[in-house]
């Protein structure tokens, strides 16, 4: 039996970020195919990319708690009502799969710090992937919407807006230099609307004051 | 009032062992892992899916404000768990539960995940109420689930859902004090076609 917390975390944080990774990257699926946004898309088509989202989350799911099916891990004997330290180690059965999953943190599950670090990693590898992925789907097979009213020549779109029609990379150059033109005026005027108490406007006015 | 919430727990998680599939469905949702991750979802996903840019960020400063309450609501419930220190159900009765999670060491009132998914659910409420109230609904399951398998009261979920939804005020309130580093920081997320 090993009940190493560090063997058990290690375990937990490659399973949870492929957990968290598909299901990460079956969301941002739904979210941009109901939003347009072109760029992103895993296939030419929205009904297909959201139904490829769905399926996705769903294998997630399936995966992380039917792993312990055939993989190695605190959860043999006893994982149903034992403590999670008591446990044997090996595979589950069907009858304990359930609370297969439930281990404390203290003996190696991840806690929600560590839950967070994982799954910003996940997500931003979802988003890289939809965009490497859009991008042979835009260049390749030309799927970008010709009705829509979002001008790919405008250099002024940029963001999301812009990936309606065109591919990340395609984008990244526009949004970022929207970004430069943009920021300065955005400040201020931001400021100019801020609240009497906002930190940012008290330290800028007392820099102010002290010139 | 004690008495109540102890009569509750112990009546609900005495339900349990009777249909096995529904205590197995309980142990899933009750994980640390599910439902954590819906709520992390749910606001991954609202990020993305305005259909106009003013309704983007619209969306997107909500969650920044949504994420910002997630953290000081786990803040606040330590607090409240230093502060308050209330053992958890099966500490005080564990002769007449059926524990069907692992036994948490931290303090049961009030309850974290609870917080934490009530501040995500508001978060999602403000800007899709739709969506909102099916976070809601995610959150309150998890409370649920958490009540059957006998590791927390209902005060602790009432408390832990009201902490969430008071945070999320306070963090929305708070934003004002931040600007114009909020919409500078989302501002700088689209410049990498990302918002």
């Amino acid at each position: 039996m090993n009940t190493d917390p560090m063997v058990v975390r290690d375990l937990f944080a490659g399973h949870y970020f492929l957990f968290a990774f598909l299901a990460s990257l079956g969301t941002l699926q739904i979210a941009v195919s109901n939003a347009g946004t072109r760029g992103l898309w895993l296939t030419p088509h929205a009904a297909m990319t959201r139904l490829l989202g769905i399926a996705l989350i769903l294998t997630a799911i399936a995966v992380f708690f039917l792993q312990p099916l055939w993989v190695d891990g605190p959860w043999a004997a006893g994982s149903v009502e034992a403590d999670s330290l008591s446990r044997d180690w090996g595979k589950a059965s069907w009858d304990e799969l359930a609370g297969a999953r439930n281990v404390n943190d203290i003996h190696g599950g991840l806690d929600g710090v560590k839950q967070t670090g994982w799954f910003s990693l996940a997500a931003t590898l979802a988003l890289a992937v939809s965009a490497i992925v859009g991008t042979v789907s835009v260049k390749i097979l030309n799927v970008a919407d010709k009705s829509s009213d979002v001008d790919v020549t405008d250099p002024n779109v940029g963001g999301l807006e812009g990936l309606k029609n065109r591919s990340y990379f395609a984008n990244l150059p526009s949004s970022l230099r929207n970004f430069r033109n943009d920021i300065g005026g955005l400040w201020r005027d931001e400021l100019g609307k801020a609240d009497r108490w906002s930190v940012v406007r008290m330290l800028s006015r007392r820099g102010d004051s002290s010139k | 009032m004690n008495s109540l919430d102890t009569s509750i727990v112990i009546w609900l998680n005495g339900l349990s062992g009777n249909i096995k599939i529904f205590d197995d469905l309980m142990r899933i949702v009750a994980s640390d892992y599910l439902m954590p991750l819906v709520f992390s979802l749910g606001m991954f996903g609202l990020w993305f899916s305005g259909k106009t840019p003013a309704q983007r960020v619209m969306y997107q400063l909500t969650m920044l404000v949504g994420i910002s309450a997630l953290s000081i609501s786990n803040v606040v419930v330590w607090l409240f768990n230093i502060t308050l220190e209330r053992p958890r159900p099966f500490v005080e009765h564990g002769d007449q539960l059926n524990l069907l999670f692992y036994p948490p060491t931290d303090p049961s009132f009030p309850a974290n995940p609870v917080a934490v998914g009530f501040a995500a659910a508001t978060a999602a409420w403000t800007i899709n109420r739709k969506f909102g109230w099916w976070m809601f609904a995610a959150a309150s399951l998890f409370g649920f689930s958490r009540l059957y398998a006998g590791v927390f009261y209902p005060s602790d979920i009432v408390g832990g859902a009201v902490v969430g939804i008071a945070i999320y005020g306070f963090t929305t309130y708070f934003r004002r004090f931040l600007e114009p580093m909020i919409t500078s920081f989302v501002r700088l997320i689209r410049g990498l076609s990302a918002a």
